[in-house]
């Protein structure tokens, strides 16, 4: 029945959104754009690009920055666009995309007051996505308390900010905890939202939700070896779902070194597949760690499970995966520029490709 | 098998016509490189040329003028610029064109200065405007600073007011009286000044004047123990933020007010002015304010410090004012020095926009040429109609006279088997019908262009469902002025609803004359009728009033001209409009469909292929005949009878009217015989049985001779060794060319397709099953010629009977007003529902009686349009 509804509601906005995906950069555009000696052809290849009228009127010696910062502008554009049209339930599940968003820029904030940046800086840094109203005044909070009852307590994000009121103040570490412990709850509360979206919506957003937290899993594992971080503590960080939750999440809070994260993940079939090709990608490119490598291999897999949600029709997922493919293409975009502004041309190619 | 021509044909010149697209040429251009530039612009300006690229694999960088490309686009970023600087500061475009310095042919030298005075430009107007905004902040600053010292001044005298006589006898510090002194003014005043503060807050307030009154008296109650305040500006819709920040971070321990300053405030750092407020927030201690001060100015607000003393507040806010209106002076010194600048500027721009557009049109097209390095020469290819050689080439004579140098451009024609893109040379009026055409299909080179037949037809068949002289006058009205003023009324183009309207003002006139005439012929006008002639019926002159059947007697003669007025009131007119309507939509929809079939003749002979003259419109018109065609004659013989006549002795010579659907009916159940009530003449069991044998002798000569043919045809060609020849079919230039010319284009490999029994059989079924069936839904398909005549009638006659017969029949005082409105209902309901909905809709059915019953008879519309290379179409694309 739900579907007869759906177009009345995001029918548009669903159109518009795959319409934006097919303007997504294509293999044989990448391939021109990896093949470009200079910043200058690389303006000129994105001129044929959705980028164009963002890049048009910048004078020509263009730098990597710039461009990143005009890449986002485009992709803040369109995603504005979307919010600007949405109505319940779409722009709600928009609002939750941009809570991801937010947690960065506070954490952003944060470590850069911590470490007495300019704040005005720091607010040009902040992603335009996460930007709310009370989040400049985030400079001021020297505890977490303080973080809490000044800025956080009227944010959406206050109800994540439940769990890190224990940390007293606020160091490196416990910024790193505060952040996971956000981002903890903002997907445990974002998959909760997401089931109760009903079908495709929920098994779409779950999949895509579940593989975020694995991978958030991995990660905090990864660097909390040779941290303060106690195992005990690592398991709290860890998002209460995904593939490998809750039994190999429990064995990898036991763990202590790569190898052992990777014989852990070995267990599940997809996960086994990329370890697989992370090797061969260590092996074979000596010069980039193999962490580096997992990293890229989840970029791919992530990916992958995008380009799936638009394979359904009638369901909210495909606003948070063109999103991240939008993202994955300018992080794509802004490698090739750095290759090609430092004449590193033979990494150029180390770009994750998605259509 | 793509159209070829030989090569003799090129010196007599092919006659133009729209029934056929032009013959195009593929010709080979070898420019000079120095002439290149010149060669290129002039093309551009002919508009002749369609440019084939020839460096398909190059990537878009790695082209040979990529460089120019990129000064242009450089350039036209700089124009750009600016014209949003222009726009921004009010400053008018001149219109102005020069029109010499776009059309005549630029040096490179030209280049360069233009180059060279954008550049100028751009950097002084960048100047001027870092300048510019360097001022305004400033302005901004101290305008907000004297917005802060007005309102902020205006609390403090009350508060100062009220500390002097309440603190004066326990401290000779004014400003500094003790905490609980200050709390009392403040709170005080905090109702009828804080004009917009916020009720809660100054209840919090109270509730922390306690909390205040506590620590100030454990500081002992000090001189230090001062409120300490800090002052400032921020974004109006920013202040409930602050405050709540601010209340949250302070616990409270503050008192924040705001003033809205009234006008908005320029800033530089936005493009609009936006609304501010000043705003002051006191809180005591060194800590409390710092945090304020870092609050705030993370929220975006700017703060200025105000000094206690109402004096040397004075003083300042003097001072702010002088320097304001120094400031002033300079901004406006400097506004107009870029005013100015900007002028001079717009004066220009359209030119330059223009030049630049075009030169880089130039080099996106010079990109698509061959470079030859050995004869320091480019080549281009590209198609142009052959007509239109003649005037490339003395295009290539100027261009090379241009550049001054003595090496001419040689054109030269190349033989291929490719197919050429299709140019159908149009003109004003008959532009608007070969859209319609190109919507469907661009025809291929050489087909018939249905454009032609349009012309008409589309107009007739319109004219048929809309068939009123006085709403037919209206349309010719309407498209007579815009035909008449088509160069004023231009603009109309560029707007997107109203182009369709102005590009199609020729279809929209013979719309008009057209339903004019079947008006006439209908005799409606605005649903009345017209007694032009006497009517060949006379109505009884003593009427038996209500409700009594009269019957008009015949009178000797007949209506001159389309249907006697009589018909009109009558009871049966339906019955009679209607059965004259049906048959005439057969008759014309089986001439308009047999045209479309007897198209194929002209296009089977162009392409030699006699096999589709006999095998297959000989059968499909044999087929059309032998059923509808004989259905039409059996109509018109109908209408030529007298079936009312009677022999010398009285009686009828006819047994009765036949029913012709009947008659089509049983022609096919039960052949052979021909019941009593659709007999028409003697022999017509007989002709129909040899016209039913005949239909069905048609389906299988239509289904199989053709593949047959074809595969002996095969056959024999494989039998006598001839293989498929599949090498490349290089097109040699070397023996034409002067001086032996390399092979600049491989030519693709002829497209020799694969002679597959199978497909063509599959086809040749699909083919026929959709003849014969299309032959009945289309000749029904036409009916709708009836149906919306009908309704189109029957609408104007209710709206002149429910809008404006009315006031009509009224009698008294009243009686004026009433037909003023009524008329003004009915004229307003008739000019938007029956000519612009109702115009539309038939407008609809003719098109597609067009696209479907006659295209799909003879029409392939494969080919693809003709697209020059011209200046015009870029600048237009470019403007849009």
């Amino acid at each position: 029945m739900k579907e007869i509804y759906f177009n009345a509601d995001a029918g548009y906005l669903e159109g518009v959104v795959r319409g934006y995906r097919d303007g997504l950069i294509t293999a044989p555009q990448y391939m021109n754009l990896t093949q470009c000696e200079t910043m200058d052809d690389l303006k000129l290849q994105l001129a044929t690009t959705d980028y164009a009228p963002f890049l048009q009127n910048e004078p020509s010696p263009i730098s990597t920055s710039t461009l990143s910062a005009r890449c986002t502008d485009a992709l803040v554009a369109e995603f504005q666009y979307l919010q600007q049209n949405s109505a319940e339930p779409v722009s709600r599940f928009l609002e939750y995309i941009t809570f991801g968003y937010m947690i960065d820029n506070v954490i952003l904030l944060i470590t850069g007051t911590l470490h007495e940046r300019d704040t005005h800086d720091l607010l040009e840094k902040c992603h335009p996505l996460g930007f709310f109203d009370t989040m400049p005044a985030l400079c001021v909070a020297t505890n977490v308390q303080d973080l809490y009852n000044t800025v956080m307590v009227d944010s959406p994000l206050a109800g994540y900010f439940r769990e890190c009121l224990s940390a007293e103040d606020l160091n490196e570490l416990n910024i790193e905890i505060i952040r996971n412990t956000l981002y903890k709850a903002y997907l445990e509360d974002f998959y909760s939202y997401c089931q109760s979206c009903g079908e495709p919506t929920s098994s779409i957003m779950a999949e895509l939700l579940k593989f975020e937290s694995d991978r958030r899993t991995v990660n905090i594992t990864i660097n909390s070896f040779g941290t303060e971080l106690s195992k005990d503590d690592r398991t709290k960080l860890y998002p209460r779902l995904g593939n490998m939750y809750p039994e190999a999440q429990i064995r990898l809070a036991r763990a202590d070194d790569m190898d052992q994260v990777k014989s852990i993940l070995e267990q599940y079939g997809d996960y086994k597949r990329m370890i697989l090709s992370a090797n061969m990608n260590a092996s074979s490119d000596s010069a980039g760690g193999s962490d580096m490598s997992l990293e890229d291999i989840f970029f791919a897999n992530e990916v992958q499970l995008n380009k799936d949600a638009f394979e359904q029709q009638f369901h909210f997922g495909v606003f948070y995966s063109w999103l991240r493919l939008k993202e994955q293409e300018i992080r794509n975009i802004v490698w090739i520029a750095e290759c090609i502004s430092q004449q590193q041309k033979d990494k150029v190619n180390k770009y994750t490709p998605i259509y | 098998m793509p159209f070829t021509r030989g090569w003799g044909q090129t010196r007599s010149r092919p006659k133009t016509s729209i029934f056929r697209s032009e013959i195009m040429s593929l010709v080979q251009l070898y420019i000079p490189s120095d002439v290149a530039r010149f060669t290129v612009s002039q093309l551009g300006e002919m508009g002749l040329l369609q440019f084939r690229d020839l460096n398909d694999d190059v990537s878009a960088f790695q082209r040979s003028f990529v460089n120019d490309v990129r000064r242009f686009d450089e350039l036209e970023r700089k124009l750009r610029y600016l014209r949003t600087q222009i726009e921004r500061s009010d400053v008018d475009i001149y219109d102005f064109f020069n029109e010499e310095a776009v059309a005549a042919s630029r040096g490179p030298r030209d280049i360069d200065d233009m180059e060279e005075k954008i550049g100028a430009h751009e950097d002084r107007v960048l100047r001027l405007t870092a300048a510019y905004k360097d001022l305004q902040l400033k302005h901004l600053e101290l305008i907000e600073n004297k917005h802060v010292l007005e309102e902020v001044s205006s609390l403090f005298v009350e508060i100062s007011g009220r500390q002097q006589t309440a603190a004066a006898p326990a401290s000779a510090s004014g400003a500094s009286g003790g905490g609980a002194h200050d709390s009392v003014p403040l709170l005080g005043r905090s109702d009828s000044l804080s004009r917009r503060s916020i009720g809660s807050l100054d209840a919090a307030y109270a509730g922390d004047a306690g909390g205040y009154d506590v620590e100030g008296g454990t500081m002992g109650g000090g001189h230090d123990i001062n409120i300490g305040f800090i002052t400032g500006v921020i974004r109006r819709d920013r202040v409930a933020t602050l405050e709540r920040v601010l209340w949250r971070s302070l616990r409270g321990n503050m008192f924040l007010n705001y003033v809205d300053i009234e006008e908005p405030i320029s800033d530089p750092k936005h493009d609009e002015p936006v609304y501010k407020s000043a705003f002051i927030v006191f809180a005591h201690g060194e800590s409390l304010r710092d945090r304020a001060t870092k609050i705030a100015e993370a929220l975006g607000a700017t703060l200025y410090h105000v000094d206690r003393n109402a004096e040397r507040r004075q003083e300042e806010l003097i001072e702010t004012m002088s320097r304001l209106d120094d400031l002033q002076q300079i901004l406006e010194n400097n506004n107009a020095a870029r005013i100015n600048e900007l002028t001079n500027v717009s004066e220009q721009l359209n030119t330059w926009f223009t030049i630049v557009r075009k030169e880089k049109a130039i080099y996106h097209t010079l990109n698509l040429l061959n470079y030859d390095a050995n004869r320091n020469c480019l080549i281009a290819e590209g198609w142009c109609a052959t007509n239109d050689i003649p005037a490339i080439q003395s295009a290539l004579h100027l261009a090379t006279e241009d550049a001054g140098s003595n090496v001419p451009t040689v054109l030269h024609e190349l033989r291929t088997t490719k197919e050429p893109p299709t140019f159908v040379r149009t003109n004003r009026f008959t532009d608007g019908f070969q859209n319609i055409v190109d919507a469907y299909g661009v025809p291929k080179a050489g087909e018939v262009n249905p454009g032609l037949f349009t012309c008409i037809t589309f107009p007739f068949l319109f004219a048929l469902m809309f068939g009123d002289l006085g709403h037919g006058f209206l349309m010719t009205i309407c498209a007579a002025l815009l035909c008449i003023y088509e160069k004023k009324l231009a603009w109309l183009a560029k707007d997107e609803s109203l182009r369709m309207f102005y590009t199609g003002r020729y279809i929209v006139l013979l719309m008009g004359i057209f339903s004019m005439y079947t008006g006439l012929l209908y005799n409606d006008i605005f649903s009345r009728a017209m007694s032009m002639f006497s009517s060949g019926w006379q109505w009884p002159s003593d009427q038996g009033g209500e409700g009594v059947t009269v019957e008009a007697t015949k009178l000797g003669h007949t209506y001159p001209v389309g249907i006697d007025p009589a018909w009109h009131h009558a009871g049966n007119s339906l019955l009679f409009t209607n059965s004259y309507k049906m048959k005439m939509s057969i008759v014309l929809g089986i001439i308009h469909m047999t045209l479309g079939i007897c198209l194929q003749v002209p296009n089977a002979l162009y392409f030699k292929k006699r096999i589709n003259i006999v095998h297959v419109f000989v059968p499909q018109i044999i087929f059309l005949f032998s059923i509808f065609g004989y259905l039409v004659f059996a109509i018109l013989f109908k209408w030529c009878t007298d079936w009312y006549a009677r022999d010398a002795a009285g009686e009828l010579t006819h047994i009765s009217p036949p029913s012709l659907l009947n008659m089509l009916i049983y022609m096919f159940l039960s052949p052979g015989s021909v019941g009593e009530s659709e007999r028409m003449f003697r022999g017509q069991a007989a002709l129909q049985t040899v016209l039913l044998l005949l239909a069905l002798a048609c389906v299988p000569w239509m289904l199989l001779v053709k593949p047959f043919i074809l595969r002996r045809e095969h056959q024999k060609i494989i039998s006598e060794g001839y293989g498929r020849i599949s090498s490349h079919v290089r097109v040699s230039s070397e023996d034409d060319a002067p001086g032996g010319a390399i092979i600049v284009s491989e030519q693709e490999e002829m497209q020799e397709d694969d002679f597959d029994f199978a497909d063509i059989m599959i086809n040749q079924t699909i083919h026929t099953i959709e003849f014969c069936l299309n032959s009945i839904s289309n000749t029904a398909s036409y009916l709708r010629l009836w149906a919306l005549s009908l309704a189109h009638a029957q609408l104007s006659e209710v709206l002149w009977t429910m809008t404006f017969l009315p006031t009509l029949k009224m009698s008294g005082a009243l009686q004026p007003i009433a037909i003023f409105c009524g008329f003004a209902v009915w004229f307003v309901l008739t000019f938007s529902i029956l000519i612009g909905m109702e115009g539309l809709s038939a407008f609809l059915h003719a098109l597609r009686l067009h696209w479907v019953e006659f295209n799909n008879k003879f029409y392939d519309g494969t080919g693809t349009k003709f697209e020059p290379f011209a200046f015009k179409t870029i600048l237009d694309e470019a403007e849009e």
